[in-house]
Formats: C-alpha cells, sequence, structure tokens
C-alpha cells in the first residue's frame, strides 16, 4: 500500500508540471505588458525598464541560449519559467498588482471561506441525498422512487446560478428573512481562531454570531448542495439496485432478517464504494468550482476572488487562485483513488 | 382441423419476424419510454421555437429599447395603461422578455452544440487512437513514424539550443535507425550504451562549432534522446502522452477553465463555444478510449487483423460503429452540461456580448436589479435553461437506456 501511494504520488508529478506550465503560458500569453500593468498607463519607458528587470520579464521564457553560448551555465537555466518555479517551491506567489499585497497570504486568508461553504454544501447533499438514493432503491418503482429519479434529474439540470437568485429573490428580497450576501453582517465581530466563521463562533461561545453566520451561508450552501445531492442520490440508488440483486442478499433475506438489517448491514456497505468516489470528485469540485455561487452572494472565497481579478487583469492572483485551485483538485482525486484502492481489497495496487 | 399459422399462437418464429437492424431496435425502445419521449418533446420545442424565431421572427437587439415599458410584470391582455402583450414581462430597458427567451435560445443551444462539436471531435478522435494503439501492435511503418518523430521532437531541443537544425533531422534519423534495426542487439544494455554514445556524438558534434559550453549541454542532451531512442516503444507511448495531455486539462475545474479561456480570448459567443469545447475534450478522450478497449479483445478485430485488413479501415468501419452508444449518450449529456456552461459564462458576463440576447447574459443583467423585485426577469431565462437541459439529460438517460439495456446508472 506504501509503494502504491507513493507511486501514485509521483504519477502526478508530470500533470503538476504541466499544470504550472499552463498557468505560466497563460500569463504569458495574455495581451499586454505585465510591467505597464503594474505602473499604469502613464509610466515612463525607464520605469517599466526598471520593472522588467526587478521582475526578471527580460529574460528569455525557458532557457537562455545567448548565455550558454557565451559559457553561462547558471545564466543558461535563469529564465522566467525557472524563475517562476523556483518562487513557486518557496509559495511566492508574487504580489497582487492592485493591492500590492502577497497573494499566497490572501489566498490562505479567503481558503477557510470557500472550504466552509464546500464543506455545509457537501454535509447537506449527503444527509439528504444518501437516504433518498437508499429508500428509491429499496421501493423501487415506487412513487418515491419516481420522484426522486425525477427529482435527480431535475437537480443535475439546475443551473446553481439561477438558483441562487431565486432564492435571494424570494428569502431576502421579498420574505426578508435572511441576508442577500456576505459572510457576516456588519458589526458582528468574531474572534478568529480556525477562520472558520462557524467554529470560531461555537468555540468562543458566541451565540448570536454564530446565528448571523448561519444566515449567511445557507443559501449559497443550499444553492450549491443541489448538484451533489442529486448525483450522491442517483449513484446510491443504482449502487444499491446492483447490489441488491446478489444472491447474498436473497439469502440473508430468505434467512428471515429484517429488511432494515439487510439494507444497511449487507447492502449499503457493498454499495458504498462508488459513492464514496461520487462524494470525493464532487467535493473536489465543490473546493475549486465555487465560482459562480461565491459571486452571486458575495461570498469571500477564492473563487470570487480569482473570478474578480480575472475581471480586473490582476494576473499575480489568477495564476495563484488557479494553481491553488488545480493542486487541490488533484490530490483530491489522488485521494479518491487511494481510498477506493484501500477500500476494495479486490483491487490490486502493484 | 385447420392449421394454425404463427400468428394465431401469437409466437412468430424468428425466421418469419421481419427483419429490424439493430438501430431500429433502439429507436423502438427509446420512443416506449416515457421520459425518452418527454426529453425529445422539450429539446423539439426548444431547437423548432429558436430556429423559426431566428428565421421568422425579425429581432434587432441593438434597436429594442423603451423605457416607457421599463419593468413591467407578465400580463396576457392589454390595458389601457400597457397596450402590448409581455407574457413574460419586461426587463430594465423595456424589453419583451419573451420575445428575448426565445430569441436567447438560438445563441444558447448552438453555443452547446458547436462546443460539444469541438470536444467530440478533438477528444473522440484522440481518444479513438489512444485505446488502438495502446493496445494493437503497430505496424513497421507507424513505429517508423511514431520513433521518427520522437527523435525530431527530442533533437529540436538540441537544435534549438545548439542552433543548428540538422541536429533535429540527426535524432529524426537516429529514431528511424533505431526501428530499422529493431532486432539488433534487441534487450541487450549493450543496444542502449550503443545509441547514448550515437546521441552524444550526434549532439556534442556539431555543437561543438559554437562553443564548449553548448556542445557539453547538447552532448548531454543527447545521451538521453539517444537512450530514449534505442528503447521498443510502441502504441503506449502515443497513448500515454495523450492521456497525460487529458490530465492535465482535467486537472483544472471545468468552470475555471473555461472563464480562463475566455479571459485569455476575449469574451463573445464565438470564444465561449471554444473555451467550452476545449474544457470539454477529455471527456470524450477518455470515455472512447475506454469503449476502443473494451472492443478491442472481441474476435472479429482479430479476425479484421488477420485478414490484413488496414489499421486505419480497422478503426473505422470496425471499431468506431461499435463504440458508438457510449458516445451519442455522453453527447447528448454533454449538450445538457454544455449549455449550462454557456449560460454561465454568460452570467458572469463573459459570453455573449449585451445587448444580444442569450439565457445566462439576460439573468446576469437581471441580477443588478434583483432588489427591485421584477421576479419575472430572473424566472424565465433561468426556466429556460432548466429545461432545455432537462430535455437533453432527459433524452440522454432514454438513450442509455435505448443503445445500451444492460448500463444502469
Amino acid at each position: 500500500m506504501g509503494r502504491y501511494i507513493i507511486r501514485r504520488l509521483i504519477s502526478i508529478l508530470p500533470t503538476l508540471i504541466g499544470v504550472t506550465f499552463v498557468i505560466f503560458m497563460f500569463q504569458r500569453l495574455i495581451p499586454g505588458d505585465p510591467a505597464v500593468a503594474m505602473l499604469g498607463e502613464h509610466a515612463t519607458q525607464e520605469n517599466v525598464e526598471r520593472i522588467r528587470e526587478q521582475f526578471g520579464l527580460n529574460r528569455p521564457l525557458f532557457l537562455d541560449r545567448e548565455a550558454l553560448v557565451q559559457g553561462d551555465l547558471r545564466g543558461f537555466f535563469d529564465s522566467q519559467y525557472i524563475r517562476y518555479l523556483g518562487r513557486l517551491v518557496r509559495f511566492d506567489l508574487g504580489n497582487s498588482i492592485h493591492r500590492r499585497i502577497p497573494v499566497a497570504e490572501t489566498l490562505m486568508l479567503r481558503f477557510p471561506a470557500t472550504v466552509e461553504l464546500a464543506f455545509l454544501s457537501m454535509l447537506i447533499a449527503i444527509i439528504i441525498g444518501l437516504p433518498v438514493g437508499i429508500a428509491s432503491a429499496a421501493r423501487r418503482n415506487s412513487v418515491i422512487d419516481g420522484v426522486t429519479m425525477i427529482g435527480s434529474l431535475v437537480g443535475v439540470s439546475m443551473p446553481i446560478f439561477w438558483l441562487g437568485l431565486m432564492e435571494i429573490m424570494l428569502f431576502a428580497v421579498f420574505l426578508k428573512w435572511l441576508p442577500t450576501g456576505g459572510r457576516l453582517s456588519s458589526g458582528v465581530e468574531v474572534e478568529t481562531i480556525t477562520h472558520l466563521i462557524l467554529v470560531d463562533s461555537l468555540l468562543t461561545g458566541n451565540i448570536k454570531a454564530f446565528i448571523d453566520a448561519l444566515q449567511h451561508i445557507i443559501m449559497p450552501a443550499a444553492a450549491l448542495a443541489t448538484i451533489p445531492m442529486a448525483i450522491i442520490a442517483r449513484m446510491t440508488r443504482s449502487s444499491m439496485l446492483d447490489v441488491l440483486q446478489e444472491d447474498y442478499i436473497r439469502t440473508a433475506k430468505a434467512k428471515g432478517l429484517e429488511e432494515r438489517v439487510v439494507l444497511f448491514r449487507h447492502a449499503l456497505k457493498n454499495a458504498f464504494l462508488p459513492v464514496i468516489t461520487i462524494i470525493g470528485l464532487q467535493a473536489g469540485t465543490l473546493l475549486a468550482g465555487a465560482v459562480l455561487t461565491e459571486t452571486i452572494f458575495s461570498w469571500p472565497g477564492i473563487g470570487k476572488w480569482v473570478y474578480d481579478s480575472i475581471l480586473g487583469r490582476d494576473y499575480p492572483i489568477v495564476q495563484g487562485g488557479t494553481l491553488l485551485i488545480a493542486i487541490i483538485f488533484l490530490f483530491i482525486n489522488l485521494l479518491v483513488d487511494i481510498s477506493y484502492a484501500w477500500l476494495d481489497p479486490r483491487i490490486h495496487y502493484d | 382441423m385447420t392449421e394454425s399459422t404463427p400468428e394465431d399462437i401469437g409466437v412468430l418464429d424468428f425466421a418469419v419476424r421481419e427483419h429490424r437492424s439493430l438501430w431500429l431496435d433502439a429507436w423502438r425502445r427509446l420512443i416506449s419510454s416515457n421520459t425518452a419521449r418527454l426529453g425529445m418533446f422539450i429539446v423539439g420545442v426548444f431547437i423548432l421555437s429558436a430556429v423559426l424565431a431566428h428565421y421568422f421572427w425579425k429581432y434587432d437587439a441593438k434597436t429594442d429599447l423603451d423605457y416607457s415599458l421599463k419593468l413591467k410584470p407578465p400580463n396576457l391582455v392589454a390595458t389601457e395603461k400597457i397596450k402590448s402583450i409581455h407574457p413574460f414581462g419586461t426587463d430594465k430597458l423595456g424589453r419583451d422578455i419573451f420575445r428575448r427567451t426565445v430569441h436567447g435560445g438560438w445563441n444558447s443551444l448552438r453555443v452547446g452544440i458547436v462546443a460539444v462539436g469541438i470536444s467530440l471531435f478533438v477528444g473522440g478522435l484522440l481518444g479513438l487512437l489512444a485505446g488502438f494503439y495502446e493496445s494493437i501492435n503497430i505496424t513497421y511503418l507507424e513505429r517508423i513514424f511514431l520513433m521518427g518523430l520522437t527523435g525530431l521532437f527530442l533533437g529540436s531541443l538540441s537544435a534549438w539550443i545548439a542552433g543548428q537544425p540538422i541536429q533535429a533531422l540527426l535524432f529524426t534519423g537516429l529514431g528511424v535507425i533505431s526501428v530499422l534495426l529493431s532486432n539488433f542487439l534487441a534487450g541487450k544494455n549493450t543496444r542502449l550504451v550503443l545509441f547514448a554514445g550515437i546521441g552524444l556524438l550526434l549532439g556534442a558534434g556539431p555543437a561543438l562549432l559554437v562553443g564548449p559550453l553548448v556542445a557539453v549541454v547538447c552532448g548531454f542532451l543527447g545521451i538521453i534522446v539517444g537512450a530514449i531512442l534505442s528503447m521498443p516503444m510502441g502504441g503506449r507511448l502515443f497513448s500515454n502522452i495523450v492521456m497525460r495531455l487529458m490530465d492535465i486539462i482535467l486537472s483544472f475545474p471545468g468552470y475555471l477553465l473555461a472563464i480562463a479561456i475566455v479571459a485569455f480570448l476575449g469574451p463573445g459567443l464565438e470564444k465561449g463555444m471554444i473555451a467550452i469545447g476545449v474544457v470539454g475534450i477529455p471527456v470524450y478522450a477518455r470515455l472512447a478510449r475506454s469503449a476502443v478497449l473494451s472492443v478491442i479483445q472481441k474476435e472479429y478485430i482479430l479476425a479484421a487483423q488477420s485478414v490484413g485488413e488496414a489499421h486505419g479501415r480497422i478503426i473505422f468501419r470496425y471499431i468506431f460503429p461499435n463504440i458508438l452508444s457510449p458516445i451519442i449518450v455522453q453527447t447528448t449529456m454533454g449538450l445538457a452540461n454544455a449549455i449550462l456552461s454557456a449560460a454561465a459564462l454568460g452570467f458572469l458576463g463573459l459570453g455573449a456580448i449585451p445587448p444580444e440576447a442569450e439565457w445566462g447574459a439576460m439573468l446576469g443583467d437581471s441580477y443588478r436589479y434583483l432588489t427591485s423585485g421584477a421576479w419575472w426577469a430572473v424566472l424565465y431565462p433561468g426556466l429556460a435553461i432548466m429545461l432545455s437541459v432537462l430535455g437533453f439529460n432527459l433524452l440522454g438517460d432514454g438513450l442509455r437506456d435505448a443503445l445500451d439495456p444492460k448500463l444502469r446508472i
């Protein structure tokens, strides 16, 4: 198992390098000179040159031929891409162009907001999706099953940004029960420990802030949970249906076991594997892909920040955020693979 | 006693039964399913209304503006105040939302279809070739082609560093020779050393003319390239390269990559099509590859190989028709996804350029005056997105049941 994990870790290295390459090229290919972007339109030629020198923007992209011909091996590798990789290894993602703050620090500050939202959505999706899937498999072709199948198909087809807008319309504009967006109302303060506001407010016993935070997170979490919920319900149903046809289920029923025991002890355990895979993959998507939901609910997470930066042409943020998201995505998929091999003894990992 | 015909007994003998093709069978299963019929109906209504509106109901988004009708709720009968009928109400600029929703369908569906076309063509072809060459021994000619190309590709780096294009050709030649002499010292380490040595000569030799350090670097590269070329590489190499490239695309979450591509290309419907199409490529590549791998072991492929059919013919005559069903299903579902992504891009202001009518862009527009309480401006465009996506998903579900009754997800 240990060897399998190490091998899988090594196997994502080329992909990781490919990802850095794509992100690097992406920034280089975007029209416009980064030095001019940093200084503004009215910068003098001299200042532009100075910035280019300072950030190594006058170096070649990958390898410096000229330096090699002149016998300078160090200079040969002193290129923009290699420098970029060097900075990445030191967790230096550069500074935001507009606000001049380090990207890495802000990413770490914003990441908990995304994690909090993704985690709560996943929780909602599992708590509802799993039982519904089991119930509809147990009562195949019943009314419950029909409603689940149609409901899950509608859920998969749901444009979540529209759902989010409708939620705001109903609960925030017409009923005025919930706030339209943000993470906390202004004036409500929470001592930061983990940067997860729900956790922090509970830890410090600040119930008022907890309720306020809950009111803010519930709409985006519900919107974000829709698609994973539908997918989990469908997957659970089909996986359970497969298992319920097995001989050992018939044996268990023939023994006179209660249906509940057969369903949860015998069937669910074996039907769980594909469901876990789906949950893992969806968790990756949630952590990474909440751009739309975060934008609609002004949720201060990574997705919204990256999107705002794309519009504002603040490329270090776009690069850093995209890289972080891609790496998280890769590692969650890797974890899913490994857990698969770990949970299913039939899979050989050599 | 009269003789009973098969019809009387109610059982048709196989010989008597009318001939039905595989596709006809699938079609009958499809139209016998309620969900598929519903899906077909929804998809049909949307496509028909979009096409008819585009050709027969003139609409010019640029001149459509009437402040006197600003944000009017839906009405089905004309009144004193509002003389025109707006079944879906009007938006901030007094534009009829019903009209814009119907016309928006043309843009939204078009983006979906073109995007899926791009991913299907590129991804499907790559996956087909990757799956095929992964499991079939490649022919002599293909091996020469592959190794020559590998040599050319790897040699180009050395050629670029030394500034001598001739090196790329030399390494191409080395790749070809490696195939021609594939039985020479096969499986022995001597072969590796020999080729690495030749690589050193090819790399360092011409580079010496440029400078000593260049020669060292190029020689080092040459050793690696030579060693790689000495190994018997086959189709697995090709498949590996393609699938790793797909992994790279897949490691970016879909929406984000599409947004990034549009940010790079600039907003616009066409750019959106390309972005969504590129993001979808790996899905079809993986699907096509795994489908090929599942049919390639079948006897009919072996039979085709043993009678000496060309590889291209095997791929397109024997494999392609047999992996068509999962691809058709995925394409239908993919259309649903592409429409959703297109709307998302439009919503973020990265798709259709205003004032053009497109569902996502219409929602993005209404987002700005959400607090005014104009629910109709939010409800109808979103409903159109959801229903059309649902239609394609229903149809895809039905198609899967019809084309492959064994599959059930």
